[in-house]
């Protein structure tokens, strides 16, 4: 199988774009992968500029190492596999179609915003608005599959359609806030504010920190669409699934002050 | 009066076929909180399911699940209903689902068949909700949940519908004794029941009324067997050896023709197997000719 290699020559002094490179790999220029155009400090440089770039461009890209200043790393991918060693910056998996982008250390903000399919796993904590809407956009995260190890910022799934946000640890304030539909399920539970405004779509955790007024408390349920959902994810996501829980959950559902038929689902142990 | 034919085990077989038709056939799974509630929906759902001419679609259990087969991990049922066209079983599956899965306490529906045309379920069903129903992609499945009186109608947008099936395969058992042609259907009935992707959709899967084509009765499209109907030996024109005293028939659906194949097949071999210790002497086949039926299943090589 082919793999290609990225290593940063040195610690960037600018932020560095990757937001181009799927598209650069796609169609590769003269002079081949090192001459993919990509943007440091907002201009325009050649990938072989930054990076020292070693194999065969393929279904595989790794990173060996990362940087907090390596931006839409991921973005746009429709298949293969991408693994980062280290730390990742702002907007990576941005409008990711399929594939799998695995990073292994912290992500930036804006994480899988536009997202419409594939998985990304994380194994360190993710910043703010993850899976959620950029401007100028209708929808956040329309599809796939978001893992973090770690915690979640604030607003993730903002205005989010479709797909599965995992937390291992908590989410942070308004988790779900103007949420249309998916799921985002926070195993160490979500911050204040969480589904403000949400239309549609489930959150699932242990606990909330300040449930919201607008969230009407309809009890304790064992519901069907749980098991289900436990099913699909375990046969789609394997040990990435989220942790099995009962499915008898304490559900509220809201946000009244919209229209109300999201669901806030507190498991019960 | 059918003469030739081959002796196995104390049994004639009848040189003969089945004439079968083509269908379309479509599958759901129920499941509920117990076996005894899936089974207890799936026979309600597959009441008045006999033939597709009274009925409306021909309907029958396919076989039990285990929590591990089905998508919810809860006991579960398989059903199939055969029509003549996708659109015969639409209405069917609205309403017999909406009747008798969605009314019955802790089931959930799914579809059990992945064809090229859908059959709307979940679609329609989701409007009893009132606007308090969501819906939910998992696995690329859309579902509806739907609010009922003890919790959560969860149901699957579509099932397939496969128009390929085939309707109207068949075996006719005929004895010297009424009791013992009963326990031998029985068994067939049951090593029938091991197939899959087939139904035997008469009441306990065998038929006492097998018809013929017309009537002298004007707007009667079958009626009585004459030729079949052993208290009527003497008076017609009768296939029926002179110790004849009973017929009875097992009609097939399957959603393919090799299904309905093997379930002939294994239907035989029971047969074979224990019929001439019970009275069965005979194993004929129901056909028109083979002039109407695109399927054709000689009994001869099914043994």
């Amino acid at each position: 199988m082919s793999r290609l290699t990225l290593k940063l020559k040195s610690t960037p002094v600018n932020r560095i774009d990757l937001s181009g490179l799927a598209a650069g790999l796609a169609k590769l220029p003269a002079g081949g992968v090192e001459r993919i155009v990509i943007l440091s400090g907002g201009k325009p440089v050649w990938l072989g500029d930054v990076f020292t770039v070693s194999g065969t461009a393929g279904s595989d890209i790794a990173f060996e190492g990362g940087s907090d200043r390596l931006d839409g790393v991921g973005a746009g991918m429709t298949g293969g596999t991408l693994t980062v060693d280290g730390n990742v910056g702002d907007g990576a998996g941005t409008g990711m179609r399929g594939g799998r982008l695995e990073i292994r250390g912290n992500v930036g903000g804006m994480l899988a915003s536009g997202m419409k399919g594939g998985i990304i796993h994380v194994t360190g904590s993710a910043g703010d608005f993850l899976g959620a809407v950029s401007a100028g956009h209708r929808f956040g995260m329309t599809g796939g599959n978001v893992i973090v190890d770690g915690n979640i910022g604030a607003r993730a799934g903002d205005k989010m359609r479709r797909g599965l946000i995992l937390a291992r640890g908590t989410a942070g304030e308004a988790a779900g806030s103007r949420m249309i539909g998916g799921t985002i399920v926070a195993e160490g539970g979500f911050g204040p504010h969480a589904g403000q405004l949400m239309r549609r779509g489930t959150l699932i955790a242990p606990r909330v920190d300040r449930m919201l007024a607008t969230f009407a408390d309809c009890g304790v349920h064992d519901l069907v669409i749980l098991r289900l959902m436990a099913r699909g994810w375990a046969s789609e996501l394997g040990a990435l699934a989220p942790k099995p829980f009962s499915p008898a959950v304490r559900r509220f559902a809201g946000d009244l002050s919209a229209i109300g038929k999201g669901e806030i689902l507190l498991t019960i142990t | 009066m059918q003469t030739t034919g081959t002796t196995i085990n104390g049994v004639l077989i009848d040189d003969t076929f089945a004439e079968a038709f083509g269908m379309s056939g479509t599958g759901l799974i129920i499941t509920a909180d117990s076996e005894k509630w899936a089974l207890q929906c799936a026979v309600t759902l597959t009441g008045f399911g006999t033939s597709v001419i009274g009925c409306g679609a021909e309907c029958g259990i396919d076989r039990l699940l285990s929590p591990d087969e089905t998508p919810d991990g809860r006991p579960g049922v398989r059903v199939l209903m055969f029509g003549f066209s996708p659109d015969a079983l639409i209405p069917q599956v609205a309403n017999r689902v909406g009747q008798c899965v969605l009314t019955s306490p802790g089931s959930a529906c799914y579809a059990a068949v992945d064809g090229p045309v859908a059959i709307p379920l979940g679609t329609t069903l989701r409007q009893f909700g009132d606007g308090f129903q969501t819906s939910r992609r998992v696995a690329g499945k859309r579902y509806w949940r739907v609010p009922v009186m003890d919790g959560e109608f969860v149901c699957q947008d579509k099932t397939g519908c496969v128009t390929d099936a085939v309707g109207g395969g068949n075996l006719l058992l005929l004895g010297h004794d009424r009791k013992g042609c009963l326990e031998v259907a029985e068994s067939t009935v049951a090593a029938i029941g091991l197939v899959n992707d087939v139904i035997t959709p008469f009441p306990g899967g065998i038929v006492r009324s097998g018809s013929k084509v017309g009537s002298k009765y004007a707007g009667m499209f079958a009626s009585a067997n004459d030729a079949f109907a052993p208290t009527l030996k003497g008076a017609t024109k009768s296939e029926l050896h002179a110790e004849t005293a009973c017929v009875l028939e097992i009609v097939i659906d399957g959603l393919t023709s090799k299904s309905v194949a093997d379930a002939m097949r294994a239907g035989l071999k029971a047969i074979i197997a224990g019929g001439a210790a019970k009275g069965v002497t005979r194993v004929s086949a129901g056909n028109y000719g083979g002039k109407l039926g695109q399927h054709h299943y000689h009994l001869r090589e099914l043994v």
